[in-house]
């Protein structure tokens, strides 16, 4: 009876500890759209007011009618979106060959390569700009694109090929048998089998770099082609700029990271706790 | 591996293997070693860029760890690593909590990894609206009658670095948590069982069951943590403090950024600070590499 006490008390109590976490996590969030509906007068009255204000969807349309957000917007996507299938194309022959291949000094090139993850960005970012602006690239999605698959392939081999070892090789042998070619394999096989690998790896990356500062900021200086955190960065080291505008922006920017994680929550986190023991 | 096939086979298979690898060696060549083998010549030379570049031996080296802040960025990367054994501890805790799986466990999970979500950017501004002079923390703080306390927090070198640690501990207590939740897993129930069975409460069961079972999953999250606070923190630090005042809450990978738009273009400079931070955060991966090592021995 008293264990069983205890334990309900336990729970009752760790419970209440998550929920706290939870609400110190969404809390920041919560201020942040609150208060980007509010007129700028009402947040520097009381920031933390909830009720009884006059809210306003202003801030939403001018980051859209004059900050011409969704441009920005564009720019992220076409970075994501090519970064993700270079990433892929690339990663996903690597780790096979690294999976499932044999070839001389297999595993030293194998740890090369995932070494090469902590150079850091800073060490090489110099003499690629001048690399980039030599052969007209800066200011160009592709510099920043393909800073992004330097950076990032060495990870998304080492999930993918931790993902491929799984794939039985009797499948492959006898795809193999059936005639398939080496395509076929990746095509029939590889892909389908390793999938969760693969999509794992397609959410990650679009979210870190959906995010990213310093290479775009660094790489891209023209207007037209920033991406929607360089710009909003850019917006918000003005001291005097209105602080419910900026955080209309920063909503408006998280959106699209938190959707993707709203619908593949399961999978980054499976993910994340499964990268840490392989 | 696989005996089956003969040796023609075999040979085919040799010549797969090598060309599927080909584009990420390309890749890799091109957009890191090369730079990274031109970041360490250039180190070694006044380069600006454009057509200068004599060599001038270790004077930019010399010139940093003699005549330029060095010490004050490398102290103040030293306090911001100061955030890994706080971010650890706090995820173990939470780990901890989640594991016993209450009611609503996976809503928190999903909400604890939550900030990793938003943008640094986003996180940075936030952290710099609550601690700005007027802002909701002082605000509070005044209500409450403390007003000797409403100091301008990102104005002092110690409050400044405080609110960098500070949020970069938040940011990432729900990576650790879920990391080290997932080294938890692998422990067999039973041993948790056996515990309670000899009477081991709470804090006895995380001391002396958990943290030793996981101890190489938190050995991973420290490393990476301390790689990730060395070289991927720019972002929090241009939106909360911009590296300032003056240069008191700048790191070494900040200041690469700093020289970068400077005038005069001082870009041997910057390299040799870049050849600094590849040193140090190499000597960690030394580490690194040996844990790998030891994972694969176990497959």
């Amino acid at each position: 009876m008293l264990s069983n006490f205890n334990r309900k008390l336990s729970n009752v109590l760790i419970f209440l500890l998550l929920l706290g976490l939870s609400i110190s996590n969404l809390y920041p969030l919560f201020y942040m759209f609150m208060n980007s509906i509010k007129s700028r007068t009402d947040y520097y009255v009381d920031p933390f007011s909830v009720f009884g204000l006059k809210l306003t969807w202003e801030n939403y349309i001018t980051m859209i009618s004059q900050f011409r957000i969704f441009n920005l917007f564009k720019n992220s996507f076409i970075i994501s979106f090519f970064t993700i299938i270079l990433l892929l194309s690339v990663g996903i022959v690597a780790s096979y060959a690294f999976a499932k291949l044999n070839f001389k000094w297999k595993n030293v090139i194998y740890l090369l390569v995932i070494s090469t993850m902590f150079i850091p960005v800073q060490a090489t970012i110099i003499p690629m700009y001048l690399f980039f602006s030599k052969i007209h690239l800066v200011n160009s999605y592709w510099s920043v694109i393909f800073m992004y698959v330097g950076m990032f392939i060495p990870e998304v081999i080492l999930l993918m090929t931790s993902g491929f070892r799984g794939i039985p090789d009797e499948l492959i042998e006898a795809a193999k048998l059936d005639g398939a070619g080496y395509f076929d394999v990746i095509r029939y096989v590889i892909i389908p089998m390793g999938r969760p690998a693969i999509l794992l790896c397609i959410i990650f990356y679009f979210i870190v770099t959906w995010n990213d500062l310093f290479t775009p900021m660094i790489l891209l200086q023209s207007m037209d082609k920033r991406t929607v955190m360089v710009a909003l960065a850019a917006l918000l080291s003005r001291y005097s700029g209105d602080p419910t505008f900026q955080f209309a922006g920063l909503v408006l920017a998280s959106i699209p990271a938190i959707i993707v994680y709203a619908f593949f929550q399961r999978f980054i986190i499976k993910g994340i706790s499964l990268g840490s023991t392989k | 591996m696989r005996g089956t096939s003969g040796i023609s086979f075999g040979k085919i298979k040799i010549s797969q293997g090598v060309l599927s690898i080909i584009p990420v060696i390309v890749i890799l060549i091109f957009v890191r070693f090369y730079p990274m083998v031109m970041a360490i010549y250039r180190s070694f030379t006044n380069w600006n860029g454009l057509y200068r570049s004599d060599w001038i031996g270790l004077h930019n080296y010399i010139e940093i760890f003699t005549n330029s802040p060095f010490w004050k960025l490398f102290r103040n990367s030293l306090v911001l690593l100061l955030s890994v054994p706080l971010q650890v501890i706090l995820g173990i805790l939470v780990a901890v909590l989640l594991y016993e799986e209450v009611r609503g466990w996976r809503f928190f999970r999903t909400i604890v990894y939550l900030p990793q979500i938003i943008a640094a950017v986003t996180i940075g501004y936030l952290f710099r609206v609550a601690f700005s002079l007027d802002g909701p923390l002082n605000l509070v703080l005044r209500g409450m009658g403390l007003d000797f306390l409403g100091i301008e927090w990102l104005g002092n070198t110690a409050t400044a670095l405080g609110v960098l640690v500070f949020c970069l501990t938040w940011f990432s207590i729900g990576w650790q948590a879920i990391v080290i939740l997932g080294g938890m897993s692998k422990i067999s129930p039973e041993v948790f069982e056996s515990a309670k069975m000899d009477g081991a409460n709470y804090w006895q069961r995380t001391f002396y069951v958990v943290i030793p079972m996981i101890s190489r999953t938190i050995e991973y999250a420290v490393i990476m943590s301390m790689v990730w606070t060395l070289t991927s923190i720019f972002a929090f630090i241009f939106t909360i403090t911009a590296g300032g005042p003056g240069y008191e809450t700048s790191t070494i990978d900040y200041m690469i950024y700093i020289k970068f738009y400077q005038a005069g273009a001082p870009y041997g400079f910057a390299s040799a600070l870049a050849v600094i931070l590849l040193v140090i955060i190499l000597s960690i991966t030394v580490v690194e590499m040996r844990y790998t090592n030891k994972v694969s021995e176990w497959e």
